[in-house]
Order: structure tokens, then C-alpha cells, then sequence
């Protein structure tokens, strides 16, 4: 249904509504027989804020249209009012709507009149044909949980999500529908995870941990070697504590206050892990965060960190290059090995006496 | 201090409630001082303090339970590991093994075992602890009996 040399133009909003400032200027059309842009921006962003009661249309348009679409480009993937009437509720199926738009877009733009890139736009019209199904907007009542209107609603229904129980899941769009899946699992693990937290009690204020007063208090502390709660401030400020006389750091502080087993850190979590595979998670989670945080002691090299290479935060330079730590290790007579740490000329300087 | 305190005053609503859970520790606080606290506990069965009752002073410090608090025997007892006249009790739980997972009622637990098992190889008490170290178990017995029936039982008569 191509029309060549036809200067199809998009109908001006302003004509449309009765007062357009160009005049015979505009480079928009003033012709009521052109079809007028009425594609939703916003939808085209990714969210618009009225759903399916967005008086502009809810459609895919592919990027480098969707980019054209501003309004100091005549283009032509429009369409009609003609058929965005037909598309009112309950008059037309939302496929069949589609169908007839993507019969319009085969028209060819104005601005790519003459420029030679006629194959290009045919590529970017097909691809927009090919992903149709996909760009049925499906009923937000529906996904919220609840349409009113039931089996009569016009809209697509999307399919029921089994962790969510909410009908939001588009049979159209398999990627979609994948990140819903993932994404609702996920949260539902999580609150899953929390309810069971809630009865927790740390061993060493004996009050549930949940429950404390203020939002910081409300953590975990993981031990990295044992299973025994405590809430993060508890745990801390016993492995912080100044040792009283006799006390070894490491068989006192440093261990578990139940098992006594040496844990040499501790991961705050707002959750309770029921099994192992979580604990992991968690722990690995917080590592990766401590990893793209910037050592305070190497500070971009100019210090020396005392953790050196066990330090979970960031040891890069400037410039973005990161430390590169080579281990010297000392062979000693006996066989034994041990890492020698960084000599310094000032260590010696040091020990000498100028007589 | 506010945790020390709400630490306390927990551990006190779960005495309250576990009273007649555990029949050879009473527990009781002082009726102005949360930092204070007296417990009686029974001696054990099958040791020379056998039906006595045992008095103890529990004096708790501000940073509890960071640090543990310092408890000693008001009952005169004759053990190894209890100075015989200040009542000091030697316990590593006390001292350097302390851990805040410890509460006042597991505190006397772990000082009713150790009524059960002296320990003579640290004794606070040396009379006491060479009558054991030297194999006079009989005479360690009759030594403690004496003591228990002196100080810790009632009266008679």
C-alpha cells in the first residue's frame, strides 16, 4: 500500500485543535486527511503514567522512529484517527487493530523521500511487522491483580503469574515475561525470608532482632564460619570490645559467642538464611559491594592498607588501573615458607643511629 | 548502658518466667538496682554439699554483657576454687572465656557444675586443694560436709 511520490505529512496538533502560528508555514500538514501522530512518548520511554487510559497510543515503536518522533520531524509511522477510533473498547479486537496499523506504515515518510535510504526504512518497517503481537498493550487492571470488567474486558489479559498470582505476565513478549518471573521470585523468596527472620533472636541482647527500635539495629550479623544469630551492632561491638586481662583476641572476640568457632568477619543481612546456598549468596553479595567501594586506607595508592590483599574494598589507583599485589615468598631452611611483607628503604633508615 | 539495662531487665522477665523450671536456681534482683542480683542455688546431689544452700552476690558491670559480671559465694563453702574468705570463685567462664551468650541463670548453672568438679590444679583455696591433689578425697569430703552443714544448712534446734 505504498504511495510514492504522495507527500504524506503528520497532522499538526495545533491545526488539529484549531490554531496552528505557522499558518501555510508549518511543516506539519494541515490537511485533515493526513494521519496525525498519536503515538504515546512516554509509553515509548517505558512507563506512562495513565496506562490504557493514555489518550495517545500505547505502541512499540522501533527505536530509530521512536527517536524521530519528536515534534520537529514530520514522520510517518502514525496513525490514524480513523483507526484509533475503531480502537475505542469493545469495538474491535486490540489484533486486529494492530493488523490495520501495520498495513499504514508501509507508507513512505516524507523525510526519507529522495535520501536513498528507502531500504533502510523497509528494514526498520518489517521489523516493526515482525514484533506486532508484542506490542498489544495488555490490561493494567488485570496485571494490578483485578479488572473489573472480567471476561468482557477488551484488553489483553496477560497470563497468571505463578509466584504473584497476578494476571500480568504478556504472551507476547517471552523476555518480559522471563524478567517478571525472575524478578517476582526473587521478592517473593525474599519476604518469604523475613517473615522467618522475624522470630529470630540475637543470643547476645536476647531481644528479636527485627524488633529493635531503629532501622539500623534491624541487621544481621553473620558469622562467616558458624550458624548463630546476632544483631550487627551486638556482634560488633563484642569483637570490639577491648580484651579484659588474659583474654586471647582470638579464642574470645574473635569466635562465636555460642560455639566459640573463629569467624575472622562478620556480613550485616537484613535476612535470616535457611540454608547454606543463601548464606552464600549473601556473603558473596556483600563482598561484590565492599569490591566496587574505594579502600579508604590505600586511597588511590598514596597509603598502605593493613589488610593488603585479604582487604574486601577497592585497591585501584586514579587512574582506574588496579593494585597488583606479587607475593614474595620466603623460603625458610626448614622448608617452611612464609610471605614476606613489603620492605621499605625507611625501615632500615630507621633502625640506623647516626653517630 | 541502655543495653546493659535492657539486657537485665530481659533476662529477669525469663527468671520470672522459668521459676519453677529450674528447681536448684532461685534468682532474684535487688529491689532498687538492676546491677544487682542474689541467687541461691542448691548443691549438688552426690557431692559433700549435698542439701546445702548456697548464697550468691552478683554484681553487674555497666557494659555487661561485654564484660561478665563479678559473682562470689556469700555462703561460706570449702572448695578449691572458692577463696574461703572473700568467696571469690575462680572460673575461666568469669574471667578470660566469658562470652555474652552467657546469662546470669547460666552463670549459676556453670558454677553448680563446678561444685560437682573441682578443679585443684588453680585453687583459690589451698587447704582444700592439696587435700585433693594429694588423693585425700575422704578427707576433702568430710572437710566440705562440715562446712556445708555449718554455714549453708538451717539450724537445728
Amino acid at each position: 500500500m505504498s504511495l510514492p511520490g504522495n507527500r504524506t505529512r503528520v497532522l499538526c496538533k495545533f491545526f488539529a485543535h484549531g490554531a496552528c502560528l505557522k499558518g501555510e508555514h508549518c511543516e506539519f500538514s494541515h490537511d485533515w486527511k493526513d494521519p496525525a501522530n498519536n503515538v504515546c512518548t512516554f509509553y515509548q520511554k517505558g512507563a506512562c503514567a495513565y496506562g490504557i487510559r493514555c489518550r495517545y497510543d500505547h505502541v512499540k515503536v522501533p527505536q530509530r522512529q521512536a527517536s524521530a518522533s519528536s515534534s520537529t520531524y514530520p514522520f510517518q509511522y502514525a496513525v490514524p484517527e480513523s483507526i484509533t477510533a475503531s480502537s475505542t473498547p469493545g469495538t474491535a479486537s486490540p489484533i486486529a487493530v494492530i493488523g490495520e496499523l501495520s498495513a499504514y506504515t508501509s507508507a513512505k515518510p516524507t523525510w526519507a523521500e529522495g535520501s536513498g535510504q528507502n531500504d533502510l526504512i523497509s528494514d526498520v518497517i518489517g521489523q516493526s511487522r515482525s514484533t506486532n503481537p508484542a506490542d498489544i498493550v495488555m490490561c493494567s487492571f488485570a496485571a494490578a491483580g483485578n479488572c473489573p470488567r472480567g471476561e468482557t474486558c477488551p484488553h489483553l489479559h496477560g497470563d497468571l503469574c505463578p509466584t504473584c498470582r497476578k494476571q500480568c505476565l504478556h504472551p507476547f513478549r517471552a523476555d518480559e515475561r522471563e524478567e517478571h518471573k525472575m524478578g517476582c521470585e526473587k521478592k517473593h523468596k525474599h519476604l518469604e525470608a523475613l517473615k522467618h527472620s522475624q522470630e529470630i533472636e540475637c543470643s547476645v541482647c536476647l531481644e528479636r532482632v527485627l524488633s529493635k527500635p531503629t532501622a539500623a539495629e534491624r541487621k544481621f550479623g553473620l558469622l562467616s564460619e558458624c550458624d548463630h544469630p546476632f544483631c550487627i551492632s551486638c556482634i560488633r561491638n563484642w569483637r570490639s570490645s577491648s580484651p579484659t586481662s588474659g583474654m586471647d583476641v582470638n579464642s574470645a572476640l574473635r569466635s562465636c559467642p555460642i560455639c566459640r568457632k573463629l569467624s575472622y568477619f562478620v556480613i550485616p543481612s537484613v535476612i535470616w538464611y535457611a540454608t547454606k546456598d543463601e548464606k552464600q549468596e549473601i556473603v558473596d553479595s556483600y563482598k561484590a559491594r565492599l569490591r566496587s567501594i574505594d579502600c579508604r586506607h590505600f586511597d588511590f595508592g598514596n597509603g598502605t592498607c593493613p589488610f593488603g590483599t585479604s582487604c574486601f574494598y577497592k585497591h585501584a589507583y586514579r587512574d582506574g588501573r588496579l593494585e597488583e599485589v606479587v607475593l614474595r615468598h620466603l623460603g625458610a631452611e626448614d622448608g617452611q615458607t612464609v610471605i614476606a611483607k613489603d620492605i621499605r628503604l625507611s625501615d632500615f633508615l630507621n633502625r640506623m643511629r647516626i653517630r | 548502658m541502655q543495653a546493659s539495662r535492657a539486657r537485665l531487665f530481659k533476662e529477669y522477665k525469663e527468671v520470672q518466667r522459668e521459676k519453677v523450671a529450674d528447681p536448684d536456681i532461685q534468682l532474684v534482683c535487688d529491689d532498687s538496682n538492676i546491677f544487682k542480683w542474689t541467687a541461691l542455688i542448691k548443691g549438688p546431689s552426690e557431692t559433700p554439699y549435698e542439701g546445702g544452700v548456697f548464697q550468691l552476690a552478683f554484681s553487674v558491670p555497666e557494659q555487661y554483657p561485654l564484660q561478665p559480671p563479678q559473682v562470689r559465694f556469700l555462703t561460706k563453702i570449702f572448695h578449691p576454687n572458692v577463696h574461703f574468705k572473700t568467696g571469690e570463685i575462680c572460673l575461666d567462664i568469669l574471667k578470660n572465656a566469658w562470652s555474652p551468650a552467657w546469662t546470669l541463670q547460666s552463670v549459676c548453672r556453670a558454677i553448680i557444675a563446678l561444685m560437682a568438679h573441682p578443679e585443684p590444679d588453680s585453687p583459690l583455696n589451698c587447704d582444700s586443694g592439696n587435700l585433693l591433689r594429694s588423693g585425700d578425697v575422704r578427707g576433702f569430703q568430710s572437710m566440705a560436709k562440715m562446712y556445708t552443714r555449718l554455714a549453708a544448712m538451717p539450724k537445728k534446734g
